[in-house]
């Protein structure tokens, strides 16, 4: 499999759809480069690759916090009444407001963008949402008393409290160990299907994309672009747990390793000439 | 720290106190040292057995003594009003100067060299302006409140990471409500993390303030018994504005901590 165009990106209806983007920090090389990728409706894509190959920077431009030097970000029209809201992301690092419980930084989507929402149905949803991540019984505390795998599983209702059409995930679980990670994929996707949001995951994991996604895009060395697309065969209904012993699990993940190992080496040759992780704001996932 | 530990630590503190005061009263009466050093005479260092009894005269008003609480409310309620108006103004300067960069780029020299500018030598220009009165102790308070309150108002402002505003905008936030939420509580949380130093420095210059312009304060009082040579009164006062710091300090600290519980460890 070689470098593969998304012709079909608006044909099929898509979302969103990144147009034959091209990116780069002001002054420098391009950090992707001719890249077009759609998100169909209620899809999960993983993104994987080598660090420093624009995963990231791919995120910031779906959400329009990074412009395309070239190509461009579109959005299909929202058929739903009322509109859905766009588009959250849940980032690497924290980004839960110390001084509001639980239950306030889960809505706080209604708050900033001043949605006006019936009290017993804002209510109603949040007690849902927080029933469904197993957080029972935080509600009322503070992020600084909660563990590390519940205040992602805090950051991730807040993303999803309003349903957006599209959420963004920045990997999202690196900082968590394994068996806490595993534990909050099954929540995540039984969540993310029910609610019929679109995702795209970035992620250093390959079992977590291999577990998560409906699709897989492997992007190339810098400057990114799609070296690869798999389709997973889980269908909408997931026991994560046992996908990881699945035969398909198992030979994608080989499979993915193999075509992370070739980028990753090229990405080595490469870096005589730049470091691959040190383009300016690496840390923060983007220009600002 | 195990139980044991902490009452040796007590009982050497004790002692160590008792071994000042012992030292304090006695070692005057050694003429040996007192002719020798200043240090050691009585008249200027005084004592602590007269200075408990200056205490008490000053508490009650006796033996021609004035009484101690209206100075000490004249000075306290200064430095509280002082530092109450310091903070809101200095919050109120770093929620606007942390929220634009180009106003902060604009006014950030003015702001650092007015803080380099020692305030003390503005106040016989205060007490020109507003007279010897309550209003100049306030404005000397405010004035070195403001600095302290601000540059964290600003730090506060400015040290929010990036992912948090960008998350805020992303939820749909406008900047109105990106201030409103979360810059505004993140300033006010610097600002009253900096509580117990912005009421020590108000009381500090409130005092400097009475020493210099004569309002009738404790500095006043201090600034008398100085130039009419009573050591004695002098230790007095001062050791109650010691106490009464001490003691605002504590109450501040609790207030703080209560305020922000959700800071964590």
């Amino acid at each position: 499999m070689t470098a593969e165009t998304d012709t079909t990106a608006l044909e099929r209806r898509d979302v969103v759809a990144l147009d034959d983007v091209t990116y780069g920090y002001p002054g420098g090389p391009n950090v992707i480069e001719g890249l077009s990728l759609g998100l169909a409706p209620g899809e999960i894509v993983c993104v994987v690759g080598p660090s420093g190959c624009g995963k990231t920077t791919l995120l910031t431009m779906l959400a329009g916090l990074a412009k395309p030097r070239s190509g461009a970000v579109r959005w299909s029209p929202d058929p739903a009444k009322p509109a859905r809201h766009p588009l959250t992301m849940m980032f690497q690092k924290d980004t839960l407001l110390p001084w509001m419980t639980t239950e306030d930084n889960i809505s706080l989507h209604f708050r900033l963008s001043g949605t006006q929402l019936r009290r017993a149905d804002k209510a109603g949803r949040i007690a849902d949402l927080v029933e469904l991540a197993g957080l029972k019984g935080a509600e009322k505390k503070y992020p600084y008393q909660l563990s590390g795998g519940m205040r992602r599983r805090v950051a991730f209702l807040a993303a999803v409290a309003s349903r957006p059409r599209v959420l963004l995930l920045d990997e999202p679980f690196s900082a968590l160990d394994e068996p806490t990670r595993i534990a909050i994929h099954q929540d995540i996707f039984d969540i993310v299907k029910s609610q019929g949001i679109s995702v795209v995951l970035v992620t250093h994991d390959i079992g977590e994309a291999v577990s998560l996604a409906d699709r897989i895009i492997v992007l190339t060395a810098r400057p990114g672009t799609i070296y690869a697309t798999h389709h997973t065969p889980f269908g909408e209904q997931r026991d994560i747990t046992r996908i990881r012993q699945h035969p398909d699990f198992l030979s994608l993940y080989a499979r993915l390793w193999e075509q992370l190992e070739v980028q990753v080496d090229s990405a080595r040759k490469s870096s005589s000439s730049f470091d691959p992780d040190l383009g300016p704001h690496a840390e923060d996932g983007g220009p600002r | 720290m195990s139980v044991g530990r902490r009452s040796a630590v007590l009982a050497c503190q004790v002692l160590l106190t008792a071994a000042m005061l012992l030292a304090w009263q006695y070692l005057p009466k050694v003429g040996w040292l007192s002719s020798r050093s200043h240090l050691f005479d009585p008249y200027f260092v005084s004592s602590p057995t007269q200075v408990a009894k200056a205490l008490h005269d000053l508490a009650v008003g006796a033996n021609g003594s004035p009484k101690i609480w209206p100075f000490l409310w004249r000075t306290m309620s200064a430095s509280i009003l002082g530092a109450s108006i310091g903070m809101i103004l200095g919050a109120a300067a770093g929620l606007v100067l942390s929220n634009s960069p180009f106003v902060s780029a604009v006014v950030r020299p003015f702001v650092v060299a007015a803080n380099a500018t020692p305030r003390v030598t503005l106040i016989p220009v205060i007490v020109i302006i507003a007279g010897t009165s309550l209003t100049a102790s306030v404005i000397i308070g405010v004035l070195v409140v403001f600095f302290v309150a601000f540059f964290n108002a600003y730090e506060g402002g400015t040290s929010i990471a990036p992912q948090i505003i960008d998350n805020a905008k992303l939820l749909g936030a406008n900047n109105w409500r990106v201030l409103r939420y979360i810059r505004l509580p993140y300033v006010m949380a610097w600002t009253f993390a900096g509580l117990p130093l912005a009421i020590t420095f108000s009381v500090i210059s409130v005092v400097t303030g009475e020493l210099l312009d004569g309002y009738p304060g404790m500095g006043q009082l201090i600034a008398t018994a100085t130039s009419t040579g009573q050591s004695t009164l002098t230790f007095a006062t001062t050791f109650i504005l010691a106490v009464v710091g001490l003691a605002i300090v504590i109450l501040s600290d609790q207030a703080r901590d209560r305020v922000l519980h959700w800071w964590g460890k």
